[in-house]
């Protein structure tokens, strides 16, 4: 019977939440938002990468590195120029070029060091990179000319050397491309933050007003707060669960024909080798490998398990959320008490970088296996190499006991909070309200 | 036979006694009044009923047995401080409650269009809460109070914020239902109500019970010591009956009063000092003290006591 006041709940949480307009917004809009935002996020560091075109004025004090600078891409262009400083100057800040370069005698031998003189002042960006490599190239090969080394040597020692990394995985088969792997693990690590934190927050929101409502005291004259509590987690996680799978049937829908989307606006050369393909019934991944894309092959396990750590970790963060929000009166008040539940979360994400890097260290291990932090780390690394089943296991168990733990903990405040009004309490208080019977 | 016994019921709050040894019985059929002044603990011991907290000492029983999620489906709780879901329909709302007491759908759905149609509230079904005026969703949370057709139902200040007209109503909903031998907890501040719907009273103060029992009972315990009087003419009289100490004023306006005899005073003596002031009385008649004389009496009495325990 407790399990069916516990359903009844649920359900009402479920129907009640489907029905909105912001049920139905998110839903159809969701992928459109999260979409774009990778896209922008890629344009823009794309872009931070490529340098735009710009003109650089060069006063060449030894006389002869200004002929030598070329920028192979193409991008920065060379004005020779004997003007004062001053004059540089007054035309830097009038912006008439976009900044000059000095290169003072002594460079060559390595006795003075060259100047760039800009309003951007240059800072870490790739441009100053780009264009000190520049500059050393020129001062090598002019260091290679008084020793009488021909520029083929030159040439012969700068020529482009590749690497190419390759993962090994325990069936001692090679994978595609590790960067594809890690891009997909980033982006469901990602995905299970954001969604933990927007329904986490939805459950804090509707413990919220069922408070401040007030109806609660005739809710909990007839269910017991314990499956108020649970009743509100599960449905509302339900939705989240039917929200996603709709994204995903999506995704699936949007990769299933990608291909052929990307075909029609991809450069013509790939669309040659693509119509060539088609003839033999291509697959989606040799559409894609025709321009120079690699689908990562993820095994549905990974799905499983995204899905698994999403529904874990929701189930833990919302169980504490709703603790929290049972306490107080308005959301602003949640605030000073969420810190200490949020911080995990915010490491988790801090380190996203850093297991994506090396998700076999010891940092991406422990991140993945201590269970406030683990549903995050744990589907990156999934994603990206096997992880070896006994981590899984832990990890899965200690996140299952941790959400076991919440439940007994939040329970026990949220069946004292959503009667109390008033004062908003401290951490301290929340704690004797966990001790009483 | 009671269906509702509370048996020495305590209940602590840190090193707060918000009910201290409380026993009291509800008999189905009868309307029993729980008073008290704010922060009595009437609050808690409802709560303790509905089985929402549970009693430190002592226990709560339900028929034959304590109260448990069993007897919650069978009692029917309207808090002083009460809300409904904003944005629910109403007949959705009204669904949800009736499922979350284990009522099936098909009942549910049958009593919400009987009560509904009784309260002439059917057209307001597919209505949500937020468009509903205050007295309206009033209505609303009385009928989720009695959807299911509880044994024991607690109302707590239910007239609140209804016209007199819908308090009629509501009025003679109550009664019916008392009179289908339904057992009823009634919870207020206003006195003529609880004179007019009660059988029984139970007074708390401070955690405490300090007046027990049936009406009628308690208002012959007092005995007939108060005057009811209306006057034309100067009221300065009062004062002087007052200040002497002969009296005790209740309710007091400019043609009327409410006098409270104190120690030996009698009637005779009160019309004497009225006389030379007023130029007519339309009134004058000797009865039980009202419920609100009895209340203050006793809680007055009750904290008084205390306060002389502490010094």
């Amino acid at each position: 019977m407790s399990r069916n006041k516990i359903f009844v709940v649920a359900k009402n949480e479920f129907t009640k939440r489907v029905k909105t307009h912001w049920f139905v917004i998110t839903t159809l809009l969701g992928p459109i938002v999260l979409v774009t935002f990778f896209t922008v996020v890629g344009f823009i560091t794309a872009s931070s990468l490529e340098t735009t075109e710009k003109s650089i004025t060069v006063r060449d004090e030894t006389g002869r590195l200004a002929t030598e600078l070329v920028d192979t891409s193409g991008k920065i262009t060379f004005e020779t120029t004997q003007a004062s400083d001053d004059d540089l100057k007054t035309s830097v800040l009038n912006k008439e070029v976009s900044g000059y370069l000095v290169l003072p005698e002594g460079l060559i031998e390595g006795t003075a060091s060259a100047s760039y003189y800009s309003t951007e002042g240059g800072g870490i960006s790739n441009f100053s990179g780009e264009l000190r490599s520049i500059v050393r190239d020129a001062v090598r090969l002019t260091r290679l000319e008084d020793q009488d080394v021909s520029r083929d040597v030159f040439d012969a020692i700068t020529a482009n050397v590749s690497l190419d990394s390759i993962q090994l995985s325990d069936e001692g088969e090679e994978q595609g491309s590790t960067a594809a792997y890690a891009i997909v693990g980033g982006i469901m690590g990602f995905l299970i933050y954001i969604t933990m934190l927007i329904y986490g927050s939805v459950v804090m929101q509707g413990v919220i007003e069922e408070k401040v409502s007030r109806v609660v005291e005739v809710i909990v004259s007839s269910v017991k707060p314990f499956q108020l509590l649970m009743g509100k987690v599960l449905g509302i996680g339900a939705m989240g669960l039917v929200q996603m799978s709709f994204w995903a049937i999506l995704i699936a829908a949007g990769t299933t024909f990608s291909g052929a989307i990307i075909a029609m606006i991809a450069p013509a050369d790939a669309v040659t080798a693509i119509d060539g393909a088609i003839a033999g019934a291509p697959s989606q991944a040799e559409i894609l490998e025709s321009i120079g894309f690699t689908v990562p092959d993820l095994g549905p396990e990974v799905f499983i398990f995204f899905v698994l750590y999403f529904l874990l970790g929701y189930l833990l963060y919302a169980t504490l959320f709703a603790g929290i929000g049972s306490s107080v009166e308005q959301q602003q008040d949640a605030q000073s008490l969420m810190i200490p539940v949020m911080m995990p979360i915010i490491v988790s994400i801090i380190f996203l970088q850093a297991v994506i890097e090396a998700p076999n260290s010891t940092l991406s291990v422990v991140l993945s296996i201590f269970p406030f932090t683990a549903p995050i780390p744990m589907v990156v690394r999934i994603a990206m190499i096997d992880v070896p089943w006994w981590q899984v296991g832990l990890s899965v168990s200690l996140l299952f006991g941790t959400f076991l733990g919440a439940v007994w903990v939040s329970s026990r405040i949220y069946r004292i909070g959503i009667l109390s009004y008033g004062k908003k309490p401290s951490l301290k208080e929340l704690i004797r309200w966990m001790r009483y019977a | 036979m009671p269906i509702l016994r509370v048996e020495g019921v305590t209940k602590r709050y840190g090193k707060f006694v918000a009910v201290n040894n409380v026993s009291f019985e509800a008999q189905p059929g009868r309307i029993l009044g729980l008073l008290g002044p704010n922060g009595a603990g009437k609050t808690t011991t409802i709560r303790m009923v509905t089985y929402i907290t549970v009693p430190d000492e002592g226990r709560v029983m339900f028929g034959d047995s304590e109260v448990s999620p069993v007897s919650q489906e069978n009692m029917g709780y309207l808090p002083e401080e009460r809300g409904l879901y904003k944005k629910m329909k109403v007949g959705e709302q009204l669904m949800y409650f009736a499922e979350l007491k284990g009522m099936n759908r098909t009942e549910a759905r049958e009593k919400i269009r009987y009560w509904l149609d009784r309260f002439g509230a059917l057209e307001w079904v597919n209505k949500k809460t937020n468009e509903l005026s205050k007295g309206m969703q009033q209505k609303i949370q009385f009928i989720a109070t009695i959807l299911h057709n509880p044994k024991l139902l607690i109302l707590d200040e239910p007239f609140g914020g209804l016209d007199p007209i819908n308090a009629e109503l509501l009025q003679n909903v109550i009664m019916e239902l008392k009179d289908e031998g339904r057992t009823i907890l009634f919870a207020s501040h206003r006195m003529e109500q609880v004179e007019q719907l009660c059988d029984d009273i139970c007074l708390v103060s401070r955690g405490e019970i300090v007046v027990k029992g049936a009406l009628t009972d308690i208002k012959r315990q007092f005995g007939k010591n108060t005057v009811m009087m209306d006057f034309e003419g100067s009221d300065v009289f009062l004062d002087e009956l007052e200040s002497k100490g002969a009296v005790r004023l209740g309710s007091r306006s400019t043609r009327h009063a409410e006098l409270n005899l104190l120690g030996t005073t009698t009637p005779k003596h009160i019309l004497e000092v009225a006389l030379p002031h007023v130029s007519n009385i339309t009134r004058f008649e000797l009865v039980e003290p009202p419920m609100r004389e009895i209340f203050v009496t006793a809680v007055t009495k009750q904290q008084g006591e205390q306060a002389a325990a502490t010094v």
